[in-house]
């Protein structure tokens, strides 16, 4: 049986929640469906007492704890959470890459573009670190996803290492292409602001996203 | 039973629920209680992220409904989850042949 549409949240079952929410920390919509999640749980479980005759008090207080510590709970997600953090992060990073990258190729390439692989090594140097950050994002990704099944799975902290990894690998190109530019002249073209603008954007998430990471791979070895 | 017996299987177990058909995150773990003869009764908030795990394995999916006011996520097998199980299954009946062949033999009388 339902509880009845529209029934308020009782007030233990508020207590709880927002226990559970005090320990939560990730992506909001994530953390929002947990909760929706659980109450609705939390409010099944006592219509299915309170249907044949328990008492409301006495079967919400049992429900609550069926359903174990508030903080037991949320370090139960915290390891989801903080692979959720780390695949939305990693795909920030693999869609926004080349809207910034294609600028600087455009600034940057070697003229005429039908050249050696060497040539355009010289011209856009950073490709090396864009390639391995690339593989650690791509390899993240798939182990911490439906390639689970057949490789082995990447652990949350480990995911949160690959992150941080990316981020510095992505901060280091940044910078070193910007430095690049700036020597061979081609900031003042007109082209240079978006992908100069594009680069300092990512620079300010990259050193934000290397600080996040390494303070939730703290928290989760807690 | 021991918690920690049951890391490694709890994904099989999962699956094996949702057989049937769907079926919303609470009802999965009341099958597992009631299935189990409530033997695997875990703290049912812990079983939740587990369910999450599967599904971005995406070995189970799920939709979202409003039920009697409420928002409630239903669960159910994909095709993957489907082939998990059966090696799943395939995997356990040899090694609970293997545990039982030598736990279960009697002790030999001291001479």
């Amino acid at each position: 049986m339902n509880p009845p549409a529209g029934a308020a949240l009782t007030t233990p079952i508020r207590a709880y929640l927002d226990e559970v929410a005090g320990g939560l920390t990730g992506p909001r919509r994530v953390r929002a469906r947990i909760l929706a999640e659980l109450r609705d749980g939390l409010e099944q479980a006592v219509a299915d007492r309170t249907a044949p005759g328990e008492p409301a008090d006495q079967a919400t207080a049992t429900v609550i704890a069926e359903f174990g510590r508030p903080d037991v709970v949320a370090a139960a997600f915290a390891e989801e959470l903080a692979t959720a953090y780390a695949r939305r992060t990693l795909i920030t990073y693999v869609v926004t890459g080349p809207l910034v990258g294609i600028w600087w190729l455009m600034l940057l390439h070697p003229d005429p573009w039908r050249t050696s692989l060497a040539a355009l090594l010289t011209a856009v140097p950073v490709i090396p670190l864009i390639t391995a950050g690339l593989a650690a994002a791509a390899g993240t990704l798939a182990t911490t996803g439906r390639l689970m099944r057949w490789l082995p799975e990447t652990r949350p902290d480990r995911a949160l290492i690959a992150t941080a990894t990316v981020a510095g690998l992505t901060l280091a190109g940044d910078l070193f292409i910007i430095d690049v530019a700036a020597h061979s002249g081609t900031l003042t073209r007109p082209l240079a602001v978006i992908a100069l603008s594009g680069s300092l954007t990512r620079i300010g998430y990259s050193l934000r996203t290397v600080v996040n990471a390494s303070t939730r791979r703290r928290a989760l070895s807690h | 039973m021991r918690p920690e017996l049951l890391k490694g299987h709890l994904d099989a177990l999962l699956l094996a629920v949702l057989e049937p058909g769907p079926q919303h995150g609470y009802a999965v773990i009341e099958s597992l209680r009631i299935g189990s003869g409530g033997t695997l009764d875990l703290p049912t908030g812990t079983v939740y992220p587990a369910l999450h795990r599967l599904e971005r394995a995406g070995l189970i999916g799920s939709d979202w409904e409003t039920v009697g006011g409420r928002r409630r996520r239903t669960y159910q097998l994909t095709a993957s989850g489907r082939a998990a199980l059966g090696e799943h299954r395939a995997l356990w009946a040899e090694f609970s042949i293997a545990v039982t062949a030598l736990l279960g033999r009697t002790r030999p009388a001291p001479a």
